[in-house]
């Protein structure tokens, strides 16, 4: 049965039901909710919350218990994320299973606590130092906050990989009708590798250091090799009327709502326009947007953010040249306006090949 | 106490703190400070961390600098070793400077660096809407401890002699003219000085509020403390719950701080202006013939 719930106690919920009992987090808004959740909820579960005194703290504390072998939480916000991604890189090089949630606010800098996107290039392109990837879940909905979570720590414990929740302080915020699913069985994978004492059986060594002379390209092999399976074997996105669409606006999270909205409202005005929604951002569905470029009836894609232009360069980066990408966003934790994205909408189905 | 016009350190900005804030008391101590000091704003950088206390610089007169959560300090180190003829305060909250941004502060204490380190200590996180911080008391129910805290707090004072400040202080935002004249003594000690300042978060703390304080609090110099007597500060240090000393706890005059140590510093800074000689003024000038 649907419930009213908000975004981010959806999220932390899920965790739990994910069979996630190790949550440590430093207050920062517009995440608190998890952080509150997660203090009341854990005891209650028979699981551990720490308010650690920093991201930095926390990341750490994550690093150790994944290393342990249990399903492991953090969650932040933007400046928090920042601050966390020296561990980060080393969870990803020591191939490290973790759930992180990265709940945009406007930056760069304090900015300010709301929603905002921001973040993308740090979460999808790095981040922190070495060549490194988490997968990347970008929810745009109360239930996705739900779906994801969950699916979150079953893709970190298959392919032994950091998977961070990233989504906009709005989601985070929203109280919408959404449901918990009942009588799920977290699956719980083999865990030989953690460090569970080694009575009786060689030692596990946890390390992202290499002391002879190729074992860290050896070690980046082995990553790159993980990555090219993931794209291989997984990608998530929601298409809305792309079918016969002349223009297919494309977004993730906030904007993409608005996205689709607006792809009605349009549709009911007879133009043919469509909404590629990413539910993915690593691995990028580069496949199905470079596919959809192919098609006659495609003129162009808009892509619509709330940041000065990131997810734009993925798409490019898809479809190449073969078809127009346009691009309009705003920043600091200001929404896109639909008056824009209906105009630059219409311009491209008039044939402008470059709007904005 | 003949009154001081604190104007000079008044702004049009009326501060964004919850009426009743133990943060306004903290502001009117130190702008009386300012002025006993008779100090001018162009003489003063205030540098602050991320918090609701950390806002400071915007309600004040002087230069200021909001930085980064928990890194008041190695910014305000930075300012001071740029131009050490200025006088740099910094502030913020207890979860900024005793939570994420305490290991700064074991070394500012360690470099003993001439800077007025005032820390409105609410045992509480304001901004993010009251969650524990490393000094709630053991017990204190918040958002992240709904139960009651079960960490013991860390204790500023203890921390700050050990890590070697030579300037040790707790005021109360419900004393401003006692806060003032410990401020004036720390602005004027050369070297490293913590003020804890007791600044009740009336929204969000409501265990430690004024009354709790008004109960409690005593001052050392009415029992004849010596701040010279470490062993009697470490002491003094360690009271809390049924009375809490307000005051100098500790004073060491002796150690020298790190800006009389450096040799650039010492001598003024990158910017310090040598004095120009009658010739040398001859010399430049005559370039413009
Ligand atoms: C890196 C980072 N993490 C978290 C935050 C969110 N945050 C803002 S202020 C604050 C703590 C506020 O408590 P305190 O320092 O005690 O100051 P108060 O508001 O009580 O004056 C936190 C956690 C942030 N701004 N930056
Ligand atoms: S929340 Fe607390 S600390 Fe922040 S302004 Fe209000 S009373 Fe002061």
């Amino acid at each position: 049965m649907k419930e009213l719930i908000k975004g981010n106690e959806a999220l932390a919920e899920a965790a739990i039901i994910a069979g996630c009992r190790h949550y440590f987090g430093y207050p920062i808004t517009p995440q608190n909710e998890i952080t509150a959740y997660m203090a009341k909820r854990m005891p209650e579960v028979g699981g551990v919350f720490v308010q650690a005194e920093s991201e930095v703290a926390s990341i750490n504390m994550v690093f150790g218990a994944a290393a342990a072998g249990v399903r492991v939480m953090t969650t932040t916000s933007s400046p928090g994320f920042s601050l966390m991604q020296e561990g980060v890189s080393y969870l990803a090089a020591a191939h490290l299973p973790c759930v992180l949630a990265n709940i945009m606010r406007g930056g760069p800098g304090l900015g300010n606590i709301a929603g905002s996107q921001g973040d993308y290039f740090q979460a999808v392109k790095g981040g922190g130092h070495g060549d490194y990837r988490l997968i990347v879940l970008t929810p745009a909905y109360v239930q996705e906050m739900i779906d994801f979570t969950i699916l979150a720590f079953d893709l970190a414990d298959k392919y032994l990989i950091p998977v961070l929740i990233l989504t906009d302080g709005i989601v985070g915020q929203m109280v919408e009708p959404a449901e918990f699913p009942k009588d799920y069985k977290p699956n719980f994978y083999d865990k030989s590798w953690a460090l569970t004492g080694a009575k009786g059986r060689p030692k596990n060594v946890v390390r992202t250091l290499w002391l002879d002379d190729y074992g860290v390209e050896n070690n980046n092999i082995k990553l790159q090799q993980k990555y090219a399976r993931i794209k291989a074997e997984f990608v998530m996105y929601e298409e809305f009327m792309t079918e016969d669409a002349e223009v297919i606006l494309v977004a993730y999270g906030t904007p993409a709502r608005i996205c689709k909205a607006i792809t009605k409202k349009l549709r009911n005005e007879g133009y043919k326009v469509g909404t590629f929604r990413l539910q993915s951002a690593f691995p990028f569905p580069e496949y199905r947007l470079m596919e959809l470029a192919l098609e006659k009836h495609v003129k162009g894609f808009l892509v619509v953010e709330m940041s000065a232009g990131q997810m734009v360069e993925d798409v490019r980066l898809s479809v190449r040249d073969y078809k127009p990408v346009n691009f309009y966003g705003r920043m600091g934790g200001v929404l896109p306006e639909e008056r824009k994205i209906i105009e630059y909408t219409l311009d491209m189905l008039k044939g402008k090949v470059e709007v904005n | 106490m003949a009154t001081v016009d604190i104007k000079k350190f008044q702004v049009n900005l009326n501060p964004t703190w919850c009426p009743g804030c133990g943060d306004y008391g903290l502001l009117r101590g130190l702008q009386t400070a300012l002025a006993k000091l008779d100090l001018d704003p162009s003489e003063i950088v205030i540098v602050s961390g991320i918090g609701c206390s950390s806002n400071l610089p915007h309600f004040i007169k002087a230069y200021g600098y909001h930085s980064l959560h928990g890194r008041a300090l190695p910014t305000a180190q930075g300012v001071k070793m740029v131009n050490p003829r200025l006088t740099v305060i910094a502030a913020g909250g207890d979860g900024d400077g005793y939570g994420i941004g305490v290991g700064h502060l074991v070394h500012a204490c360690r470099r003993n660096i001439d800077i007025t380190y005032i820390v409105m200590d609410n045992q509480i996180y304001g901004l993010t809407t009251g969650q524990t911080s490393p000094t709630s008391d053991v017990g204190s129910k918040t958002k992240t401890s709904p139960d009651g805290n079960y960490e013991y707090p860390l204790n500023p004072i203890l921390l700050a002699i050990s890590s070697g400040a030579t300037f040790v202080a707790r005021t109360f935002s419900g004393e401003p003219e006692h806060m003032a004249d410990i401020i004036v003594k720390a602005i004027q000690h050369k070297g490293f000085a913590l003020i804890d300042d007791i600044s009740p978060c009336v929204t969000y703390n409501k265990k430690n509020t004024y009354q709790w304080f008004k109960e409690r609090v005593y001052k050392l110099e009415d029992i004849g403390h010596d701040p010279y007597d470490i062993n009697q500060a470490i002491q003094r240090a360690t009271e809390w719950e049924d009375k809490i000393p307000i005051g100098i706890f500790y004073i060491n005059p002796d150690k020298p701080s790190y800006d009389q140590l450096d040799p650039v510093i010492r001598e003024g800074g990158m910017f310090a202006k040598p004095e120009i000689t009658e010739d040398e003024k001859k010399e430049i000038l005559n370039q413009f013939l």
